[in-house]
């Protein structure tokens, strides 16, 4: 259970990135974050593992205060929380395999990870990883060297190598064709549906939204717009969401 | 606020633009005539002429020999015609010289005529006098036939009419194979010194510059943020550490060093003691201790002082291993091996004490920090400003005390402590304004931020000038003395009263700071990090490396090591501050990409950072080497050794076609280095 209390980021430029935003989110539920660009999706996510740190408000996860929790056990959560980006953010001039190897730095020692030495079955693991998003034969190959989608897959290999019980995903299809978009998606619906990942993605299209979500929060100017079901949104509630302008784009 | 007419703007615009152009003019014009910039000196024909020998003589490099083989033959004259004398001839030979007319006076034109010389080669022509002095006249070309004609005039020499002289005719040629001149050679030797040099500075400097671009780095410095409380107790435990550290593991360091001269005792000792740290670590980390409990904080101290004990031991081996291999290899081939381990060993040795009070000063401030951590959070608010306010009055009065004994060293240096105190009171009045003015309106922005950074200027400027005063700065900054050194004496210790007075001060802002904030606000101990190593870098990057070449020619004498010394501390400065650039301009996205994973900052660096820079590093590290070989002929100028050593002799002899091929190797070896450099950032970048 992730819990959101009051959440509210204002970054040193005096921008509000986040206002008084509360929800919950029971296991294994594939939750949706809508919003137009600077809607405070991104700033939102990242304050769930605190690659930001919140102004105020609190995140509780498993009883945890995520908000009040010290370096030492700040990494310790980290590591049972996996996140995708939308630049995939992997480490170009590295192997594939030392991409994904990195999702276990949280576990290892750290001496021995800081020469790069892995256990057994922690590649073997990485290896079963790789299969799993269909990659294995990338294995030894630069992560630059592979086109967008799988790059994207190589990090869902990294996410899932932290053993994560809730996946961040930030809008990880933002930067691939629709195709591949949806290749993705059901890459993560299936780590929702088969592991019980509970998953919390951004994304810029309603469409691709309503295909995947359990349920879909809707974020605008940093404050929370809409909390339901897929279906619920409506005309009215679209305009709401994405201004007066919006015309609704079909991603097939 | 854009509301007048689009064209009296473009007329403001370009009467700015015309402002600005004349402006330009004029500063130029001041330029000129600061650099005596003159057309006169350039067109004087004499110093045309001799800008023309030298440049001749400069592009003319002395840098083949060849053995010469060479004839010499005579004619005589008669110094004044007289009617009826004849002059007489020596008996012609293969090879003979006719002079005609043979005899004349002073100003007269004669014609020489040679036969029978080496075909295609010269002839060099001397004025014999009865004397014996010879006098140079020309240098002639000998055509395909050994045959010459040239026209002498005869010069001014003493003597008397109807006295005999005669002209001597030198025709040399080249036989044999041409060789490397002794020029050549030497310049050779020194072009090798040279390279070996510039990469012996670059090397060394590699190390030390890419630690401190990391600390440099604001990207990844800036993470770092820790509870003011935990940071105090780490900065005031260093001096303890440090001080436990000289008197507990130097004995261990002495140990190594001993056992390893004795090699066989030292290499077990090091492997069975890496060896043993292998085997705890392992079993150590096997346990699943709960985070913030006493027992984890216990274990990762007691592995750091066991880390901390092997590596102080494995030190002193290495070092008395060092040691040991250079007086065995002393003699034969491996000679310079032995040299180098010996010296080696020698400089481990030789700083062993540092090594030892630094592992010492690191792992109380650790240990420090680590049990502070967790105990402090729970500090409720009096406490924890009181103890803030110990803590700070502590670390304050150490930082002072610190910055005292720098100003003690040089009266330039006396700055340091009115500054540093004006730093603080900066920080002190920030911290103040943003817990009582500004306190909750995280979005009053800008006005607020305005107010604040003139407020903290303010405070700076007054704490600076009633530092100064009660330091008597003055002293040092204009009357250029050291600090005085006047003791008060306390009984049990005696204390310079200078420092005593910077520490009262350093206790007063620190304890001030540390008990508006209390122990438990965020200190970002990252950025003070960065902060003090950019001061570093730059400082050191400001001072000229012929100041340097300077210094360290006094210091260790003349010769390539003072330029090594010269070279690697500025290089130092050089790469630290075009390594931290570079990391700083890497993608973000890696970090936060192995942040989230759940990895400390060290896995990061070595996982998100590291895999980015070595392109960058190893591209600047080849150009850094190729700026220092050109740099070494600077340094070499002021003793540094290398080529710049020999080029300045040159010079200063006039010897310009010496200099010449000084001049080449140089403008070579630059040139592959800067195609090496080149091709091999194109492949890697």
């Amino acid at each position: 259970m992730l819990k959101i209390e009051h959440l509210t980021k204002v970054y040193d430029t005096g921008v509000q990135a986040l206002d008084d935003v509360s929800f919950e989110i029971p296991d294994g539920q594939f939750v949706v974050i809508i919003g137009l660009s600077g809607s405070g999706k991104s700033t939102l996510l990242r304050c769930i593992n605190r690659l930001i740190d919140p102004t105020e408000g609190r995140i509780i996860w498993n009883g945890l205060d995520i908000t009040a929790a010290t370096e030492e056990d700040l990494r310790q959560i980290r590591r049972r929380i996996g996140m995708i980006f939308q630049q995939f953010n992997l480490i170009k001039r590295s192997s594939v395999i030392t991409n994904v190897l990195a999702g276990r730095l949280g576990y290892t020692n750290p001496a021995w990870s800081l020469v790069n030495h892995f256990s057994k079955v922690d590649y073997q693991e990485a290896l079963a990883k790789l299969d799993r998003v269909g990659i294995r034969d990338k294995a030894y190959v630069r992560a630059d060297e592979l086109s967008g989608g799988q790059q994207q897959r190589v990090g869902i290999a990294r996410a899932l190598m932290q053993d994560p019980e809730l996946m961040l995903a930030d809008e990880p299809v933002a930067s691939l064709d629709p195709a591949t978009s949806h290749s993705v998606m059901k890459y993560l619906e299936l780590l929702n549906r088969e592991d019980g990942i509970t998953i919390l993605c951004s994304l810029h299209f309603l469409s691709l939204a309503r295909t995947y979500a359990d349920r879909i929060i809707a974020l605008k100017d940093g404050r929370l717009e809409f909390d339901g079901l897929p279906d619920e949104i409506d005309d009215a509630r679209f305009r709401a969401i994405y201004g007066e302008d919006a015309v609704r784009v079909e991603i097939a | 606020m854009n509301d007048k007419p689009a064209s009296s703007r473009s007329v403001l615009r370009r009467i700015v633009i015309l402002v600005g152009v004349l402006v330009g003019i004029v500063v130029y014009a001041i330029g000129w005539q600061v650099t005596d910039i003159s057309l006169e000196e350039t067109q004087d024909p004499t110093r045309q002429e001799v800008m023309q020998r030298a440049l001749r003589e400069l592009f003319a490099p002395d840098i083949f020999a060849q053995e010469r083989e060479s004839i010499v033959t005579s004619a005589n004259i008669m110094l004044g015609c007289q009617e009826g004398q004849t002059v007489e001839q020596p008996e012609r030979t293969e090879h003979y010289v006719i002079i005609t007319p043979d005899c004349g006076q002073r100003g007269d034109v004669i014609s020489v005529e040679g036969f029978g010389f080496e075909p295609d080669s010269d002839v060099f022509l001397r004025w014999v006098p009865p004397t014996g002095q010879k006098r140079p006249l020309v240098r002639a070309d000998i055509d395909g036939e050994g045959h010459f004609l040239t026209q002498i005039e005869v010069p001014g020499i003493r003597g008397d009419a109807g006295q005999t002289h005669q002209i001597e005719a030198e025709g040399s040629w080249p036989v044999g194979l041409p060789r490397l001149s002794q020029t050549t050679l030497l310049v050779l030797e020194k072009i090798v010194e040279t390279i070996f040099l510039a990469l012996m500075a670059t090397t060394i400097a590699v190390p030390i510059a890419v630690l401190l671009s990391f600390f440099s780095a604001r990207n990844l410095m800036r993470q770092i943020r820790t509870p003011l409380g935990t940071a105090l107790i780490g900065f005031v435990l260093v001096p303890v550490g440090g001080w436990l550290g000289s008197l507990l593991l130097m004995p261990v360091v002495q140990l190594g060093l001993t056992w390893g001269k004795g090699l066989a005792l030292g290499l077990i000792g090091a492997v069975a003691g890496i060896a043993a740290y292998g085997l705890v670590a392992r079993y150590a980390n096997a346990l699943d201790l709960p985070t913030g409990h006493f027992q984890f904080h216990l274990r990762r101290v007691g592995m750091n002082l066991l880390l901390l004990v092997v590596f102080v031991f494995v030190f002193g081996a290495v070092a008395g291993i060092c040691v040991w291999l250079g007086e065995q290899l002393q003699e034969g081939i491996l000679g310079y091996l032995g040299n180098f381990l010996g010296t080696l060993g020698l400089l481990l040795e030789l700083v062993a004490g540092a090594v030892a009070w630094l592992a010492g000063a690191l792992l109380a401030a650790t240990i420090g920090m680590e049990f502070s951590r967790d105990w402090l959070r729970h500090l409720a608010e009096p406490a924890s400003s009181v103890l803030g306010a110990v803590l700070g009055a502590l670390g304050g009065a150490l930082l002072l005390a610190l910055m005292a004994a720098i100003a003690n060293q040089a009266a330039l240096l006396g700055i340091l402590p009115p500054f540093i105190a004006a730093t603080l009171a900066m920080q002190l009045v920030g911290m103040i304004y943003k817990r009582w003015v500004s306190r909750g309106r995280p979005q009053a922005g800008r006005a607020h931020a305005t107010a604040r950074l003139i407020l903290s200027w303010v405070a700076a400027v007054i704490v600076f000038a009633l530092t100064y005063a009660f330091l008597d700065t003055g002293r040092s900054l204009i009357d250029g003395r050291l600090p005085a050194a006047t003791v008060w004496d306390l009984g049990l210790v005696s204390i310079q009263t200078f420092t005593a007075k910077a520490m009262l001060i350093g206790a007063v802002l620190g304890g001030l700071g540390g008990f508006l904030a209390g122990t438990q606000s965020s200190f970002p101990l990252g950025m003070a990090l960065y902060n003090t190593s950019r001061t570093i870098l730059n400082a050191l990057r400001a001072v000229e490396p012929l100041i340097m070449g300077i210094v360290f020619v006094i210091w260790v004498g003349i010769g390539p090591f003072a330029g090594v010394l010269a070279l690697t501390l500025h290089s130092i400065a050089a790469l630290g501050k075009l390594y931290s650039e570079q990391t700083e301009n890497i993608d973000p996205g890696p970090l936060e990409a192995i942040q989230a994973t759940g990895a400390t900052w060290l896995q990061t660096v070595v996982y998100a950072v590291i895999p980015q820079i070595v392109p960058p590093y190893i591209a600047f590290t080849m150009y850094r080497w190729d700026i220092n070989v050109r740099m070494s002929t600077i340094i070499g100028f002021v003793g540094g050794g290398g080529i710049g050593f020999l080029l300045q002799q040159q010079i200063n002899l006039l010897r310009y076609k010496d200099a010449g091929v000084a001049v080449l190797a140089i403008a070579i070896v630059v040139s592959i280095l800067d195609y090496a450099s080149a091709s091999i950032r194109e492949r890697i970048v």
